[in-house]
């Protein structure tokens, strides 16, 4: 394993009397995201997320496959994360760090096990053929916050893409390539955020939000709190860490509350705008196959 | 500027009309290039080649991404551990240490050395760099037996800047020929500050102030990313002391 750069006694000692003194190394509020930016790709389903210097690449992608034998009603939906040497040295391939293992926990809870992807409709045929969605996270940038940063490009990439169209006829089941039928969106019935605080002093009294990847190695705590727009909590881990106060905690579940409700907006304007950049001269109404209900 | 130091890719056959001539002199070759016999010189990183007509020498600048040692460059290490008469002392990360005698400070013997716990940070010199071996430092100068401003760093904070940068922040006239006055017009703002630079990449300030540290670093690191000119540089000095204020 290389040698993982630490941060030397001076940064440290730096970083914590200046938190005291309520100064951060780039001058933001404690409770203020970095420059937030998200692009999708031309194909349907990739959707790149920068936060400040750490940048996130999300794929969504879909292929016809047979159901668990447990479950045979429903589709498959696989979250895969990858960092790669690219982002960091201290990353080898193949060899899971601990940051990797919690960012894939993290983002196996938040999406998949609080239900924002309906598995029910993936289902083809009952037993014999299911969609499996796969979505891969490429972490191309390490400069702190992947969770949140890795969360908002899963999030965008699946309600970005489209699966091609199917139909069933007596029988036999026809996939229809996108040249043929419009691809359909995925049943997506909530958007999960996740918002990291981090948590320095002796005891754990002073509170950051998107920490960079220097205050990330000098922080005593953190806890990362899943939830949608409407308030629903999805899951909130503190994984050891310094004890922190429960006012302390509450009062920053409630201001992710305030953060996610952004996140949400901020994801709609961009869905939006991508919807327009893509549909010159109206054709969309014309040419997709889906009824109202 | 672009026109007296063309840019130069590894390979790269050179015009001889700019390769310099002297009467006396042997042409000189600096990093970046390389001599294969009898006649043939190639640069062997991308970069503007630059030219010494006075000293009849010829060298590559570059901007890298990562730092390798060369003897005589000032540089700011971080102690890893120590050792029977030794400190390892990491200047680039994620490569092998390079190793720093105990006694290698100014007035030190063996009963009265500086005692430097892991984490802390050096400036020392580099004196043997070369592929094969693990660096050398030393923190007093081998001839005259000071420290001359090298030795442990207390307090302040390090901040991580380009080779570049710490390139042109190095040069002795760095506003003419490195195009930095940002630490020049910061001090004539009226903030008081020490500063130490290491080639390796890394800066370290110091100041009463922990208010002016930080504006220091943030001075250095946006100088850095966006590549600023002197003026966009006093407007970005001018920037930060009103949002301070």
């Amino acid at each position: 394993m290389p040698r993982e750069a630490e941060p030397s006694l001076n940064e440290r000692q730096f970083i914590l009397q200046a938190l005291q003194e309520n100064l951060r190394l780039d001058g933001r509020e404690f409770d203020q995201y970095r420059p937030l930016e998200l692009t999708f790709g031309d194909q349907y389903g990739v959707a790149d997320v920068t936060l400040g210097k750490t940048r996130v690449l999300a794929k969504a992608s879909a292929e016809v496959t047979v159901p668990y034998v447990d479950r045979p009603l429903d589709g498959i939906f696989n979250i895969a994360t990858e960092l790669s040497p690219m982002a960091s040295p201290a990353f080898e391939v193949g060899r899971p760090t601990e940051t990797e293992v919690l960012l894939s926990r993290l983002l196996e809870k938040t999406v998949r096990r609080s239900g924002a992807l309906d598995t029910e409709s993936l289902c083809l045929v009952a037993g014999q053929k299911v969609w499996s969605v796969r979505v891969d996270v490429h972490v191309l940038s390490h400069d702190g916050n992947l969770i949140d940063a890795a969360c908002l490009a899963v999030v965008a990439a699946l309600r970005h893409f489209r699966k091609p169209d199917t139909s069933m006829e007596s029988g036999i089941l026809t996939v229809y390539t996108p040249a043929e039928r419009e691809p359909v969106a995925l049943s997506w019935l909530h958007s999960p955020f996740c918002v990291t605080w981090s948590y320095f002093g002796d005891e754990g009294e002073i509170a950051l939000l998107d920490a960079t990847w220097r205050e990330e190695q000098v922080r005593v705590g953190s806890c990362t709190i899943s939830l949608n727009r409407h308030g629903e909590i999805c899951q909130i881990a503190k994984l050891g860490g310094t004890p922190v106060e429960a006012v302390t905690l509450l009062q920053c579940t409630n201001t992710a509350l305030t953060k996610v409700k952004e996140f949400s907006s901020f994801l709609d304007k961009k869905l939006a705008e991508d919807i327009k950049r893509r549909d010159k001269g109206g054709l969309m109404a014309e040419l997709s196959a889906e009824n109202d209900r | 500027m672009a026109a007296e130091h063309p840019l130069v890719l590894p390979g790269d056959t050179i015009d001889p009309s700019l390769i310099p001539t002297h009467k006396k002199q042997p042409l000189r070759l600096g990093p970046g290039l390389r001599h294969n016999p009898p006649s043939t010189i190639l640069p062997t990183v991308a970069g503007q080649l630059v030219t010494d007509l006075r000293k009849n020498s010829m060298w590559v600048e570059y901007n890298g991404g990562r730092y390798i040692p060369s003897q005589g460059d000032l540089v700011i290490g971080q102690v890893a551990r120590s050792a029977t008469d030794l400190y390892f002392v990491n200047i680039t990360p994620y490569t092998a240490n390079a190793s720093l005698p105990h006694l290698s400070f100014e007035g030190a013997t063996k009963k009265t050395r500086p005692q430097l716990l892991p984490g802390a940070l050096v400036y020392a010199r580099v004196t043997l760099a070369n592929r094969h071996m693990d660096p050398e430092l030393e923190c007093v100068s081998a001839t005259t037996g000071r420290a001359e401003g090298l030795g442990p760093l207390t307090g302040g904070m390090a901040f991580d800047v380009s080779l570049g940068l710490a390139r042109r922040l190095l040069m002795a006239r760095s506003r003419e020929e490195g195009g930095i006055e940002v630490l020049e017009q910061l001090g004539a703002e009226g903030l008081a500050f020490e500063t130490a630079v290491g080639r390796n990449g890394r800066v370290w300030v110091s100041s009463d102030s922990l208010k002016t540290v930080v504006l220091v670093g943030r001075a250095l690191t946006e100088t850095d990313e966006k590549g600023l000119g002197v003026e966009q540089q006093r407007k970005l000095v001018k920037k930060l002391i009103r949002e301070m204020r």
